[in-house]
C-alpha cells in the first residue's frame, strides 16, 4: 500500500505565459473553405494564421462537387457550368451566383493542384460532371475525384465486367448493397467478401486498413486475396482504404501486384478521404509558412483600428493572434459557426445578423423529405460584394472581416451538390478580397 | 479475505461536473472517428466510441468494472479527432481512481508504491544515496578513462544552479553508462546544472494507477527540491510522462513553482541552432534512415507542434534531411506507441501489443532502421514491438546520437545502436 497522503494543496494556478502571433491574414476554420483559403492566401504570398476545431472535414467523401443538381429541377446537372448560369438568373443571391465563372473554375484549378503535388492526384475539372458511386451504390455528379476513385466512374461508363470487394469486420460498407442498388444499370458487377491481412477478428476500420497498407507486406498479402476475389474481372472496386498518404503510391503497387485496374468508393463516416485531406493539410501548410493551431477554438475576436486580435487556448496555454484581416469560415450547425437556439438561429464567436426564416415554426417543412428543402438550410450570414459579412444596419460589420463556407446564407448545399464548389469558390474570393484590403493598406 | 468490489461510477453525472462547457456526451454524433483513431479499440471488446455510448445509455456497471480502462493510455488522440471534442481520458482516470488498489494491474500499484518508499521518487526504488553513490562512481571511471572528458562534472544537490536536471530510474538502475551522454552534451555547451539527491526520479506512475493523492505527494516532492535548490529551470530529461505528470500536478494540485518546466528537446534545437553543439550529419556516410516517434504526454498532450518541429530539427541535424522519414501520422495526430499510461508496467503483455501493432505498422511503412524518441516508455515499447512483430529496426536515445555525431561517444555508451552505425564509427 502506498505511504502518499493527500493533504489539501494550496489555491493557486501556476502562472501561463500568452504566445503571440502577427500575421495578415487569420482563417478560423478547419474545413475545406479554411483549408482552401489557406492554399489561396499562401501562393499569394500572404502571411496566414489558421485555426480552428476539426470540423466535419473528415466526413468528407473525396469528391468535390461545384453544382449536382438545381433546387427546382427532378434531373442532375451533367454541365455544371451552363447550370451556373441558370443559378445567376434564378438565385443572385446564392454565393456560387456571385463569383465570375473563371475565378471559380481557377479556384477548383489551384485546389486540385495543389493535392496533385503532395500524392494525392485529383482530375481537374472538366466540362462535364463526373458521374460517380456513392457509398451506398447509388449515383451522383460531381466535378473531380481522387486519382483512386476515378476508374470507378471509368468502368461503370464503358460498362466493364467488374467485381466489388468487401471485407470481413468492415461496418459501413458492403458490397452486396452496392451492387443490388447498381444491377440494373451495371449488370456485370459482382461481389466478393474477402478478410483483410492480419485482421482477423472483431470490427475493423477503414482508417486502420489504410495504414496497414502504407506497409509494403499488408499489400502484398492483400494483392493475393484480390486476386482470388476478381476471378474473369480485371476490373475490382474497394472501398476507400488504399493508404492515408500516399494513396496513388499504394494503389499503383496493388495494380502492379494483381495485374487488375482498381479503384475506391467513398465509405461511411469515419472514412479515409476526408482524413487523407485533413492530414495532408495538415502536415504541409505549416512547411508552407502557415502558423497553424488545430483542434482549437477561438473564444473570442476583437477589431481595433489598427487590426484584429484572435483569443483562443492549446493545451499549452493561452494564444493571441494579430492580424490585419480575419476570413470567417466556421461552417453550419455541425461544425459551430451557427447555432439554432430556441428562438433563432445565431452565428457564435461574434453574434452576427444570421438571414433566417422569421419565426421558428418556417424552419422546417412538415415532411422532412420535401423535394423543396427546408428554409433553415438557406439561413447564413448575408454579405457585400467584397464577402464581408454585413452588420444590422446592412453596412459591412467590419472592413478587416470576410467570410467563406457554408456558412453563407441563400444557399442549402445538400440540394443542390455544392458543397465543395461553394467552399472552394468562397474562398479563393474572399482571399482575392483580402489581397486587395491589404494592398489598399500597405 | 473478501474481495474489495469496484463501486459503480454515475459517469453522465460525472462527465457534467468533469468535462468542459460545450463538451458534453449528448454532443457525440457516433461519427467513430474516435474509435478508428484509437490503438486500444477492440481490446476487451471495448472502444472510445462504445465507452461513451454506454456512458449516455447509463451502463454503469459495466463501465466501473471494464479492464480497458487499464488498456486505454490516455493519449487524447480521441480527443484530438473530435470535431465535437469530447474528451474521454478524464473519465477513463476517473476510473482507474474508482478501482480497489487490489484489484489495479499490480505492476502499476507497485510502481507508484516504490515511488512513494523513498525521497528518490524513484519507480525503481533506488534510494538517494544510492543514486549519489552511481553518478559518483559513473563519472569517476568516465574522467579516468575518457581523457576527453577528465574534467566532466555531474554535480548533485547543487545550490543555485541554472538547471534541475531529472533522471529516469533506468539509468542508474540498469543501465548506468546511458547517463554520461548527457553529462557530455552539458559539459560540451557549459550548461550549470545540477541533479537532486531529492525528488531527482523521472518517472511518476502514481497518476496512471489513480492515485491522485499520491500524485499530489510526489510532485509536491519534486517541486519542493527545485525550489528548495533555487534552480530557475527543471529540466525534462528524455521521458515523455514526466514532464505531463508534473506539468499537470502543478496546474491540478495548485503548486507553486518558482520555476519553469522545460523539455531537453528543446534545449538541444537551440544550443545546435546557437552552435553550442556542433552536430553535423556526415557521419551517416551510408545514408542509414531514421524516423521520429512523437510521444504523446510532450506533444499532443502538452507543447504541440512547436516541439514536434523541434524535434525533427534536431533529428535532420543529426541524421541528414534526405535520411529523415517521418511517420504517418506524426506531430499531434501520431498514434500513441502503447508504452504509455502505464501499460508497459500493467502486465497485460498480449493486450499491450495488439495495442502496439498499429506503431509497429508505422515505422515499417517508413522503412527506416531506427527510430529516435526522447520517451523511455515509447523506446521499451518500441523495441519490444519490433521484436514480437519481426520488425528489422532499432530504437535509439536522442543523447546517444548526438554524442555520436560529435564523436565523443564512449564504447561503454553504444548499447542502442546496431553493426550499421557501430560500423560507422569504427
Amino acid at each position: 500500500m502506498t505511504t502518499c497522503q493527500m493533504n489539501t494543496p494550496p489555491e493557486m494556478d501556476m502562472k501561463e505565459e500568452t504566445r503571440h502571433f502577427n500575421t495578415q491574414l487569420a482563417i478560423i476554420g478547419s474545413g475545406i473553405a479554411g483549408f482552401a483559403a489557406s492554399i489561396f492566401a499562401v501562393n499569394r504570398k500572404i502571411a496566414t494564421a489558421q485555426i480552428g476545431n476539426t470540423g466535419a472535414l473528415a466526413y468528407t467523401t473525396g469528391y468535390l462537387d461545384l453544382l449536382g443538381k438545381q433546387d427546382d429541377e427532378q434531373a442532375a446537372i451533367a454541365d455544371p457550368w451552363r447550370a451556373l448560369e441558370e443559378l445567376r438568373k434564378n438565385q443572385p443571391n446564392h454565393p456560387l451566383s456571385r463569383i465570375p465563372t473563371a475565378d471559380i473554375h481557377n479556384g477548383f484549378d489551384e485546389f486540385t493542384a495543389f493535392f496533385g503535388e503532395y500524392g494525392l492526384a485529383y482530375s481537374r475539372p472538366g466540362a462535364n460532371n463526373i458521374t460517380a458511386l456513392t457509398p451506398v451504390g447509388t449515383l451522383k455528379q460531381t466535378l473531380c475525384v481522387p486519382a483512386t476513385m476515378a476508374a470507378g466512374p471509368r468502368a461503370f461508363a464503358a460498362q466493364k465486367p467488374c467485381i466489388i470487394v468487401d471485407f470481413i469486420g468492415l461496418k459501413g460498407f458492403s458490397g452486396r448493397q452496392v451492387v443490388a442498388n447498381l444491377h440494373d444499370r451495371w449488370p456485370d458487377l459482382g461481389t466478393e467478401r474477402i478478410a483483410f491481412p492480419d485482421m482477423d477478428h472483431g470490427e475493423i476500420y477503414p482508417e486502420v486498413m489504410a495504414r496497414a497498407l502504407e506497409v509494403p507486406a499488408t499489400r502484398e498479402k492483400l494483392a493475393a486475396a484480390l486476386k482470388g476475389a476478381a476471378g474473369q474481372a480485371k476490373v475490382i472496386g474497394l472501398p476507400a482504404i488504399l493508404g492515408m498518404h500516399r494513396p496513388d503510391h499504394v494503389r499503383a503497387e496493388l495494380e502492379r501486384l494483381t495485374s487488375l485496374e482498381i479503384f475506391e468508393i467513398p465509405t461511411m463516416p469515419p472514412s479515409v478521404p476526408g482524413i487523407r485531406l485533413r492530414e495532408l493539410f495538415e502536415q504541409v501548410l505549416p512547411h508552407k509558412g502557415v502558423t497553424l493551431i488545430p483542434q482549437q477554438k477561438v473564444t473570442a475576436l476583437t477589431f481595433a483600428a489598427e487590426g484584429a486580435t484572435l483569443s483562443l487556448s492549446d493545451s499549452y496555454g493561452p494564444i493571441r493572434i494579430h492580424t490585419q484581416a480575419v476570413i470567417l469560415a466556421t461552417g453550419r450547425f455541425l461544425s459551430g459557426g451557427l447555432e439554432a437556439h430556441p428562438d433563432e438561429i445565431r452565428e457564435q464567436l461574434l453574434g452576427l445578423p444570421v438571414t433566417q426564416p422569421a419565426d421558428r415554426t418556417l424552419w422546417y417543412r412538415d415532411r422532412y423529405t420535401d423535394r423543396r428543402g427546408h428554409a433553415i438550410h438557406r439561413a447564413g450570414i448575408a454579405i457585400d460584394h467584397a464577402f464581408r459579412p454585413l452588420a444590422r444596419d446592412r453596412r459591412p460589420y467590419n472592413e478587416r472581416l470576410f467570410t467563406a463556407g457554408i456558412i453563407l446564407a441563400h444557399q442549402d448545399w445538400i440540394r443542390s451538390r455544392s458543397g465543395a464548389g461553394i467552399a472552394i469558390a468562397t474562398a479563393y474570393r474572399a482571399v482575392a478580397e483580402v489581397e486587395r484590403f491589404l494592398i489598399a493598406q500597405a | 479475505m473478501a474481495e474489495t468490489p469496484i463501486a459503480t461510477i454515475n459517469f453522465k453525472e460525472e462527465a457534467h461536473r468533469l468535462l468542459p462547457e460545450g463538451a458534453s456526451f449528448e454532443a457525440c454524433l457516433t461519427c467513430g472517428l474516435c474509435s478508428s483513431g484509437c490503438p486500444a479499440s477492440g481490446i476487451e471488446n471495448m472502444d472510445p466510441r462504445k465507452f461513451i455510448r454506454m456512458a449516455e445509455l447509463g451502463m454503469d456497471e459495466e463501465l466501473s468494472t471494464t479492464p480497458w480502462v487499464w488498456c486505454c493510455t490516455q493519449c487524447k488522440r480521441c480527443h484530438h479527432v473530435c470535431p465535437m471534442n469530447i474528451d474521454i481520458s478524464q473519465l477513463v482516470f476517473l476510473a482507474r481512481s474508482n478501482w480497489p488498489e487490489d484489484k489495479k494491474p499490480q505492476g502499476i500499484v507497485r510502481s507508484c508504491q516504490m515511488i512513494c518508499a523513498t525521497d528518490s521518487t524513484s519507480a525503481m526504488g533506488l534510494p538517494p544515496a544510492d543514486f549519489v553513490f552511481v553518478v559518483e562512481d559513473v563519472l569517476q571511471e568516465v574522467q579516468a578513462t575518457q581523457p576527453a572528458f577528465r574534467h566532466l562534472q555531474a554535480p548533485i544537490d547543487k545550490q543555485g544552479a541554472h538547471f534541475f536536471v531529472n533522471q529516469n530510474s533506468r539509468e542508474p538502475m540498469s543501465e548506468p553508462d546511458e547517463m554520461v551522454p548527457l553529462w557530455k552534451i552539458f559539459h560540451l555547451v557549459g550548461a550549470d546544472w545540477t541533479y537532486s539527491s531529492i525528488g531527482w526520479a523521472a518517472e511518476n506512475f502514481c497518476m496512471f494507477s489513480g492515485n491522485e493523492a499520491a500524485w499530489y505527494e510526489v510532485i509536491k516532492k519534486r517541486v519542493d527540491a527545485v525550489n528548495n535548490l533555487g534552480c530557475q529551470v527543471w529540466l525534462n530529461t528524455e521521458c515523455g510522462h514526466s514532464y505531463y505528470t508534473m506539468w499537470q500536478g502543478m496546474k491540478r494540485f495548485g503548486l507553486e513553482a518558482n520555476f519553469r518546466l522545460e523539455s531537453l528537446i528543446t534545449y538541444y534545437a537551440r544550443w545546435i541552432r546557437e552552435g553550442k553543439l556542433p552536430v553535423n550529419a556526415k557521419w551517416n556516410s551510408k545514408g542509414i534512415k531514421f524516423t521520429v516517434q512523437d510521444p504523446c504526454m510532450i506533444v499532443r498532450k502538452a507543447y504541440g507542434e512547436a516541439i514536434a518541429e523541434d524535434m525533427r530539427f534536431v533529428v535532420t541535424s543529426l541524421v541528414g534531411e534526405e535520411n529523415f522519414i517521418d511517420m504517418q501520422p506524426n506531430r499531434s495526430a501520431n498514434y500513441c506507441c502503447g508504452g504509455g499510461g502505464g501499460f508497459l508496467q500493467a502486465g497485460m503483455t498480449e493486450h499491450r501489443r495488439t495495442y502496439g501493432k498499429r506503431k509497429f505498422d508505422q515505422i515499417a511503412a517508413t522503412g527506416a532502421a531506427y527510430v529516435l524518441t526522447p520517451c523511455h516508455n515509447c523506446h521499451s515499447q518500441m523495441e519490444d514491438i519490433g521484436h514480437f512483430y519481426g520488425g528489422n529496426y532499432g530504437v535509439v536515445h536522442f543523447w546517444t546520437l548526438i554524442c555520436l555525431s560529435l564523436g565523443i561517444l564512449g564504447e561503454n555508451e553504444r548499447t542502442y545502436l546496431g553493426p550499421d552505425l557501430l560500423a560507422l564509427i569504427d
